[in-house]
């Protein structure tokens, strides 16, 4: 043979090398989703090759790719001769395939990226397009991961660490969205305003950390006697705000006496020590006629006062 | 016979130059150049205006309007409508308008060499040695170059407008892009139309050749998506993955068709990136908050587009580096010379 042909031959051998190599999914289709080209990546992840698959069409194989929907997104490669990129944000992923490490991956597919562009023919017509598949399961494994993260955050922005309830700010970014609803509705709900009696003798006699402990022990209270759908939050140092939704003045009353009961018959221990407490409570039902929803929550505080002075351990309803 | 006197309108002052380093030594000419509808019709009536070549997308007076001022005055003056808007509607409103022809920017003088044997207008030798001498296209102020920049991203911008016009079956109201040089920490500078406080969601595309590097934003106002989704027949989504689809669809098209215009005039062959999603359902702002100060100075050319009859209006942004702009005007200049 002479040399310029094995040095073509040497050459067509290193360049099909470099196409089984190179870790990116490459398939060639022609207008018809038929499979021209299959490279060694596709091969390993399928575990179809060449020989099964190029020459018959593409879905045939793979029931996860939706054809119309496929054929839909590669017909600007054909008619505008554009790239169209998809990425894994979209769908997580164009073929099933299993992910790279087996065992300690955290996502149990490979993520993919897929970019489709146009392969012109000799007259200048697309006739082919090519497919490259693209493994972006390490990047979607952690952005996933941050997101998650970014959600914890977020909830951490809104929790009282001591009690676990809303903090002021959140509780009320969120009543406000309430009160405007209500607005509209008109629905019954109440606003109650709760604080503990006489904390700062608690402090004084027990010390802080027993302080704290008979916050929780409240907060514990309020969270059992009180719904899901219930806005209920951390509203100062002893001063705690629920809105029960769809209630009453009367219902919320019966709420507002278990709460007061439940603290009465409650004892918390700390240093060996027995502590027992009460709380006041002030309830005030929406009215329509609000111009805002402090109004609300000033007329809830006023019924709270009215408890205080009349001796404590009380709650006091302002109907509307 | 007499000279023909020619006149080319439009408001770029570099496509102006290559219109006239486009026409034959041969023809015997008198070139006069308006940059608006209004300054053209007034040279027309003074005679100036035999044959001119009309840009559409102008400032004062668009070229439609231009056009519906000869119909209606019967000015006597052969209309060639030059521009980067060629989608079938322009074209269609032109031709019926009674413009002889419709070229597709940027011109070079094949193009036009064609066109004026076909209506036996000229019909001598192609060359235009001469012309191109006597009009050179570089030039060294700020403005000579940002008008360059602004006539490549009007063609670029067209040629995306007209693929998305095609994909979609709608026609696409194209402006006047936006260019701005700006400083790097004054990025939010370069939204001009999307409000501060309005929630969008974006992608980005990065892309680089042959040294010229830059990025392709794309922007939706997350008021508009309702209509996009209903446009685009994606309704039987739910919400979020539909939003999605919306935007990777017009992005692929818009940046694609924007990045191989871009490469034709400037005679590269782009990489792109794989597009990221930069948010969702946010302020811009709080998007572009952890972007670093690398550059002193960027170009930013704002495009926005509408479908007015959908009521449907996004952003296409695309940002260019100090280092790229000096590249990018020398091979413009370049190619020419």
């Amino acid at each position: 043979m002479n040399t310029d042909v094995m040095e073509e031959l040497s050459r067509q051998h290193w360049l099909h090398d470099l196409l089984s190599s190179v870790e990116v999914g490459i398939v060639v289709l022609d207008r018809d989703f038929n499979v021209e080209v299959w490279n060694q990546f596709m091969e390993n992840h399928s575990n179809l090759r060449p020989s099964q698959i190029v020459g018959g069409t593409l879905f045939q194989h793979f029931p996860e790719i939706e054809p119309d929907w496929l054929m839909l997104k590669a017909e600007p490669v054909f008619n505008l001769k554009s790239p169209v990129f998809m990425i894994w944000e979209q769908r997580p992923y164009l073929f099933k395939f299993g992910c790279n490490r087996p065992i300690t991956s955290e996502l149990d597919v490979m993520y993919q990226n897929v970019t489709l562009f146009p392969l012109s023919s000799l007259s200048g017509k697309v006739e082919r397009m090519c497919m490259l598949v693209y493994d972006v399961t390490d990047q979607a494994s952690s952005r996933l991961n941050i997101e998650g993260l970014n959600d914890q955050l977020t909830e951490m922005s809104r929790v009282d660490g001591l009690t676990q309830l809303y903090n002021r700010r959140y509780w009320q970014e969120r009543f406000q969205s309430l009160y405007r609803l209500a607005k509209r509705r008109d629905s019954a709900n109440t606003a109650i305003m709760l604080d503990i009696d006489h904390f700062k003798a608690v402090n004084d006699n027990y010390g802080h950390q027993a302080g704290d402990k008979v916050i929780q022990t409240l907060a514990k209270i309020i969270k059992k006697q009180t719904r899901e759908t219930d806005l209920a939050g951390r509203y100062g140092g002893e001063e705690f705000a629920i809105i029960l939704s769809d209630a009453g003045g009367e219902g919320a009353m019966q709420v507002a006496e278990r709460i007061r009961k439940a603290a009465e018959a409650t004892e918390v221990t700390h240093d060996g020590q027995t502590i027992q407490f009460t709380v006041s409570l002030g309830l005030a039902e929406f009215s329509a006629a609000f111009h805002n929803e402090m109004q609300w929550l000033d007329i809830a505080d006023q019924a709270l006062y009215e408890a205080k002075e009349s001796g404590r351990n009380q709650a006091i309803l302002r109907s509307k | 016979m007499s000279r023909t006197n020619v006149l080319i309108c439009d408001d770029s002052a570099f496509a102006r130059k290559q219109m006239a380093r486009a026409i034959p030594d041969g023809w015997d000419v008198l070139l006069h150049f308006a940059k608006d509808g209004q300054e053209a019709l007034d040279m027309i009536r003074a005679g100036k205006g035999d044959v001119m070549f009309l840009d559409l997308n102008m400032p004062v007076m668009d070229g439609y309007a231009t056009m519906e001022v000869i119909r209606r005055e019967d000015l006597p003056c052969l209309v060639i409508t030059v521009s980067g808007d060629v989608q079938p509607e322009a074209r269609t409103r032109m031709l019926a308008m009674g413009a002889l022809d419709f070229i597709r920017k940027p011109i070079d003088n094949q193009k036009l060499i064609t066109l004026l044997k076909q209506y036996g207008i000229y019909t001598g030798d192609a060359r235009s040695e001469q012309r191109k001498k006597q009009t050179t296209l570089a030039g060294s102020s700020d403005s000579e170059k940002l008008d360059a920049y602004r006539e490549l991203v009007n063609v670029a911008m067209g040629r995306a407008g007209e693929n998305l016009a095609r994909q979609l079956g709608e026609f696409i109201d194209l402006p006047i892009p936006n260019v701005n040089i700006i400083e790097n920490n004054e990025l939010h500078m370069a939204f001009a139309e999307v409000n501060r406080n309005d929630s969008v969601s974006a992608v980005s595309k990065g892309f680089v050749s042959a040294g010229i590097n830059g990025e392709a934003l794309v922007i939706f106002n997350d008021t508009d998506f309702e209509n996009i989704i209903t446009l685009l027949n994606y309704d039987q989504l739910s919400a979020a993955p539909a939003q999605l689809e919306a935007l990777m669809d017009i992005s692929n098209i818009l940046i694609g068709a924007c990045l191989n215009a871009l490469s034709d005039q400037l005679n590269v062959t782009f990489s792109h990136s794989s597009p990221i999603i930069l948010g969702r359902n946010r302020e811009l702002e709080s998007m572009l908050a952890n972007t670093k100060q690398r550059w002193n100075r960027i170009m930013a050319v704002e495009i926005g587009y509408g479908i007015k009859q959908r009521g449907i209006h996004f952003e296409l942004l695309l940002l260019f580096p100090d280092t790229s702009m000096e590249r990018i005007y020398s091979r413009l200049v370049d190619i020419e010379d």
